[in-house]
Formats: C-alpha cells, structure tokens, sequence
C-alpha cells in the first residue's frame, strides 16, 4: 500500500469483491432485512406496520416458545456429550493400530455424506412403530414393539440416534487430525516409561487433543441449537409437539403461518443464545488452555 | 488488467448465450403457453398429470405445463411467489388457504367467467370461494372426510347394519375386536409424517352434526369447550381407552393396517379411494361420515383453481387459464377418480361418472360438507389442535380440562392475527 506503482490494494478488492458481493447479498443483508421486519407485523403479502417490540414481548408470553426452546436445549445436551465422546473413540480406533482402519474410517464417516432427508427418511421408516424394521425382529424376537417415535417419553432419544449415526462421522474427522498431530516421540517416551493404552489416552492423548476438543463443542453446541431437519423429517414435532424444536417454530411461524416478523424476532433471540453460548465456551475453554 | 478484460469477455458471452437460448424459446411456441403449480405428489397426483395430458391433447391453442410441488413446501412457494407477483398463470388453493390470498394475489373471477359457466358449479363450494362478495377461484372438487369399512370383517364379526351413533359404533368396534380378533376403529392419533388431523376432522365434524361449531360464527373465538365438545372428544378417547382403536397410531399406518384388513372402520378424506381400490384383495365399501350424533355434517376441504395477479397481466393468458379452468372442471369425472367429489352439476350426470365404483356412495356427502372457518388463522388453529387432541386421545387425559386447556390455546391464537 502506498507504494507507487503497487496495485496490491486494488487487485486484492478485486479478487475479493465476486465473494464479498455474494456475501452481503445473500448474508448481511438477510441479518439487516430480519433483524428491521422483527419490528414489523408482516405477512409477506400485504404491506409491513411497525409494531415496536411488540413481537419481542410477545414471544416471552408464549407458551409454545418456552417449551420449543427448551426441547432444543434437551437435543443440544443429549446429543453434545454423546456426539464429542463417539467422535473421539472413533478417532482414537482409526489412527490406532487396528488393520482394519482405514476400512473403519470409511465406515465411520460415510453416513455422514448423506443428506439429511435421506437418513431421516431411513430411520423414520426403520423405527415405524407397527411396520418398521426394528419392531418386526424385536416381535420376531418375541418381544413386543417400541414406540420409537410415537411416544414423548422416547422420541427426542429416537432422533437423537439417527443423530449419532449421520453426524458422528464430522466429529471423527476433526479428532483424527487432532490426533495425528500429536508426536510420536511423546508416545513412544510413554511406552518406555511403561504406560499402559489407557493411560496414554488419558494422560496425552486427550490432554494433547483439548483445542481440537474445544472447537469440536463449539460447532457441536452450534449445529445442535440449530436442529431442524431430522425432527422435522422423523416426528414433525410430534408426538403432540413434544419434539418441537426452536428452529421449527420458527419455520412454521413464518412460512406457514405468515408471522414474518415474530418468527424474525424468534431468530434474533435463537441467535443471541448460541452467540452468548460460544463466547462463554470460547473464553473459559479457551483460557485454560494458555 | 488483461485477464480482467478476458473474464469481462467471457461473461459477456455466457449472458448472450443465455439470451439467444431465451429468445429462441419465445419464438418457437406460437401456441399460448401457460404454467401451473400442483401439490398433488400424493396418490392423487397420476390421476393429476393425466388430466393435464388429456387438456393438452383436447385443444390446439393452448399448452399447460404443470410443475408439481411437494405439498409440505406448497405454500411457502407459492406464497413467496406470489409475494414477488411471479406466481405461475394458474394455481391450485385450498378453499381454507384462501384468507390468506385474497387481499390482493389473486385476481377476481367474476367478470371473467360467463354465467352459464358459474350456474353450472354447486352452489355450496362455489360460494366458499367468495371473500368481501367477490370470486376468486373456482372449486375443482369437494373432498370430505368419509368412512371406509372392510365388508369381510364385517361378515367375519356378524355385522350386517351400519352402527347408526357414536354409541352403536364403540360397540360394534367391540364386536369386531371380540369375534375377529382384528381393530374396530382406524383412527389414526398421532403425529407421523402427518399430523394427526384425522382427529381435528372428525372432532369438527362431530361438534357440527350436534348443532354446533368448532369457531364461533365471526370465527373470533373458539366455540368447542362445552357438552358438546366432551361429547366428541369422548368418543375419540374412549375407542382408544376400550382397546378397538390402537394407541399411537399415525396417518401411514391406519391407511396401511386398513389396506391390510386388520381395521374394520376406516376413517379418512375421499381422496384414499383411488389408492385403496387400487389394493388386491381388500374388499370394502365407502359411505358418507356416519352421523355419530344428529346429523352426518362433515368436515371437507375444497381444491380450488385461481389466477394469480402478475406484474404484467397478459389479457391472452387470461383468457387461456379461464378456459383451462372450465375445461378442468366440466371434466371433473376424470378427477372423480383419484376419489374426489366433483363441483359442476353435468358432471354429476355423467355416465362416464356414474359408473365410477364407490364415488356415488359418498357424493351426496358434498351436500352436508363444512366450509373451512374464514380466518387467516385457520392453519395455526388446525396445526395445535391437532396437536392437542393427540395429547388428549392418546394419553386419556380428562375431557373437559383438554378442552379448556384448547380454548384457550386457540383464542390467543385467534388474536395474535
């Protein structure tokens, strides 16, 4: 910059400018454009007034809010532990010694590629309660069938395990490189030092592999917040909405019901919550560690 | 700066390319094309694309091209569509959709279509798809909730009269499920890939035939949490409760354990026939909705065929959609078979539709149809009662504390309008 001659600055905007068009179109402007109709009652069809915090106030009263958000909440805790707990055991079998690894790590990470309809549709089918999969060789079995999907107590775990199978895989992938990371000289002082498996996982292995650990949460946390697709695809929402998730009501609130504003509102809120949540886990994870 | 210009070049050629490719497709129809949205993607939809071919193939002046659109994605396409006013020339909306559009999206009728063409329509759905005294489709069909029975199981358990009341119907289930072994009732009451709107329908159809409503008349508020509505909601619970109704049943599996002939009673909207005549060796019959209380008034929806407002109307494509509306409609025996009631008066006198098994069964069914309450909140206010006379059924939670708990929930709804 500043030197004659120099078209630095100028090329960079340039090569920039065809990524930074697309993202204010398609990002900074949608987070503008709904962050101003959250202030509007607006249909779409007709034109937007302005209601104020209206929508926002709203929202605190309503009943189906509290219990969207918090069955969201459960999906996050359910699945984050389990998901970050099945992605480094299944890092620590494909960068182990097992001849069969690389066959695992394929294993491992192909649900993954999948899209989403296809693996909801799948275990929707499989844990159908009087046709599916499951319940025909638990009743061949001789025992009698689940509701896997059709009753409150276990729908959120049912989805929750197609969960596990699909996104498992990501996890993996993020440890494994973690993993590789670690020199192999410190394992091998270990094994001198006559430190069993177990111990070098615990005592280097997962000491070592804690940044990876911590961004592996972060995007966890984040990608449970934002679940949609399976619980809409397996159970709708049901049974009688006790898997409604946050992510849905707002869907339905705006596309289906035409609150353009109050589900914007609802957006801003569920945005406000997973940022705050990652600040936190950024600053006290992240501290730890220097 | 070079490299800048030879992108700059190809760009231009990319977009040229693109326009030769528009032109020539302008140049090469000189019939009047027109577009179309559809959300048949279910058993309806073959009969659907079939109709389209046979208008196609009817008239060489006009060219329909029909895109179907999943129905869970219907109208949050259509309404953005619409929104953008690049909706295609013709669409497909339910009569209870209807609120939604009125204001504005869709174009009124009623200087477009000619007299002999609206005199020919029943009057009953034509005048549903009036709002502010001015038309804004014209309905395709009726489609109200009807019954299905197995006629072998009814042989099977010794039944040989129709049960006549809520009352004569848990007992014959009864019957069924002590002689045969097999389900009385099929009422499907829980959320699958559908919510449980089978119990909203048969609720709203049961409030009605006691001389009530399920909104009030100004549909301002709920109407339902009184003698009347314990009464429904305890006949639903109660199946369930005796054990000839399974617990936990959703949409798929009811329709298949029918199919199946595990279900004697079958409770579903007319549009099951074309699937279910199509199953080999399930021998059943189709009636009207039963009057389980004084009348046989029953819930029923309404496809309806609309123009949308475009920003640039052209008074031709007008014209045409006019015409593939009426052509669609005085053609309704072709409908019929996918299981839907038709709405023009000549159809109904056609041989062609006559001779149609199971449809003449119900089709005095449209007579005693309900309207769908004329309220933008109208799906919000289906969608959680659904939900909660799920949780009432399925978990035989009191009568009368559900449906306040409902009322409730449905007059904040109502308001938040």
């Amino acid at each position: 910059m500043g030197i004659p001659g120099n078209k630095d600055l100028r090329d960079g905007i340039l090569f920039s400018l065809p990524f930074m068009i697309i993202f204010a179109l398609f990002m900074i402007f949608p987070l503008v454009f709904g962050l101003i109709i959250s202030f509007y009652k607006w249909d779409i069809l007709s034109s937007p007034s302005f209601i104020g915090l209206k929508n926002y106030l709203d929202l605190f009263k309503d009943e189906k809010f509290y219990s969207s958000l918090w069955h969201t909440l459960e999906f996050v805790l359910i699945t984050t532990p389990v998901l970050l707990f099945l992605g480094f055991v299944m890092a620590l079998m494909v960068t182990g010694k097992s001849p069969l690894k690389g066959l695992m790590e394929t294993v491992f990470f192909v649900p993954y590629i999948f899209s989403m309809t296809v693996v909801s549709t799948l275990w929707a089918w499989l844990m159908q309660k009087d046709f599916g999969f499951f319940n025909q060789v638990i009743k061949l079995c001789g025992g009698t069938g689940v509701s896997w999907l059709t009753s409150e107590k276990n729908a959120m775990w049912s989805v929750s395990l197609a969960t596990f199978w699909w996104t498992a895989g990501f996890n993996m992938v993020l440890f494994t490189a973690g993993i590789k990371q670690i020199s192999k000289e410190i394992y091998e002082s270990a094994v001198v030092d006559g430190a069993s498996y177990l111990q070098q996982v615990f005592h280097i292995t997962i000491p070592l592999v804690s940044s990876t650990t911590v961004l592996c949460l972060i995007l966890q946390v984040i990608a449970s917040f934002n679940v949609f697709g399976q619980v809409y695809v397996m159970t709708g929402g049901g049974p009688a909405g006790s898997t409604r998730v946050l992510v849905q009501y707002i869907y339905e609130a705006g596309f289906k019901y035409f609150k353009m504003g109050y589900s914007a509102a609802m957006s801003y809120i569920l945005f406000l919550i997973i940022m705050i949540i990652s600040v936190l886990q950024y600053v006290l994870l992240g501290k730890k560690k220097d | 700066m070079k490299k800048l210009l030879t992108v700059l070049a190809l760009l231009l050629i990319a977009l040229s390319l693109f326009a030769a490719g528009a032109k020539e497709e302008a140049k090469s129809s000189e019939k009047i094309e027109l577009t179309f949205w559809s959300p048949f993607t279910g058993g309806d939809g073959e009969f659907f694309d079939a109709m389209i071919e046979a208008f196609n193939n009817s008239q060489d002046e006009i060219v329909m091209k029909n895109d179907m659109v999943k129905f869970d994605d219907y109208y949050t396409k259509l309404t953005t569509a619409l929104a953008a006013k690049t909706a295609p020339d013709v669409i497909v909306v339910h009569q209870g959709n209807m609120p939604n559009y009125v204001n504005g999206s869709l174009l009124a009728l009623d200087d477009l279509v000619s007299k002999d063409i609206l005199d020919d329509f029943q009057s009953a759905p034509l005048d549903a798809c009036r709002f502010n005294g001015k038309l804004y489709s014209l309905p395709l069909d009726v489609h109200p909730i009807v019954m299905y029975y197995n006629t072998d199981i009814l042989k099977e358990a010794g039944i040989t009269k129709l049960p006549q009341s809520a009352e004569e119907f848990l007992a014959a289930a009864k019957q069924v499920k002590e002689k045969t072994g097999k389900w009385g009732l099929g009422i499907d009451n829980t959320t699958g890939t559908y919510k449980a709107y089978t119990l909203t329908r048969l609720f709203f159809s049961m409030i009605a035939q006691q001389g009530g409503s399920f909104l009030n008349s100004d549909n301002t508020k709920a109407n339902f949490n009184n003698e009347m509505g314990v009464k429904a909601l305890d006949f639903l619970k109660e199946a369930v409760a005796m054990g000839v109704n399974p617990n936990e049943l959703d949409y798929d599996a009811a329709m298949n354990m029918f199919k199946l002939g595990e279900v004697a009673f079958y409770f579903n909207g007319v549009w099951a026939t074309g699937t279910l005549e199509q199953t080999a060796g399930l021998n059943f019959k189709a009636s009207p909705l039963p009057a389980f209380f004084n009348d046989g008034s029953c819930w029923a929806g309404s496809h309806t065929l609309a123009i949308p407002v475009q920003k640039n109307q052209d008074p031709a494509k007008v014209e045409a959609a006019i015409k593939f509306i009426d052509w669609m409609t005085a053609n309704g025996e072709l409908w019929a078979k996918a299981g839907h009631i038709p709405t023009r008066k000549s159809v109904a006198e056609k041989d062609s539709f006559k001779a149609l098994p199971y449809r003449s069964d119900y089709v005095a069914a449209a007579a005693v149809a309900l309207p769908t309450p004329s309220t933008p909140a109208w799906d919000e206010v289906y969608g959680t009662s659904s939900d909660m006379l799920e949780a009432a059924v399925t978990k035989n939670q009191d009568s009368k504390s559900a449906l306040a708990a409902m009322e409730k929930k449905v007059n904040e709804i109502i308001a938040s309008y």
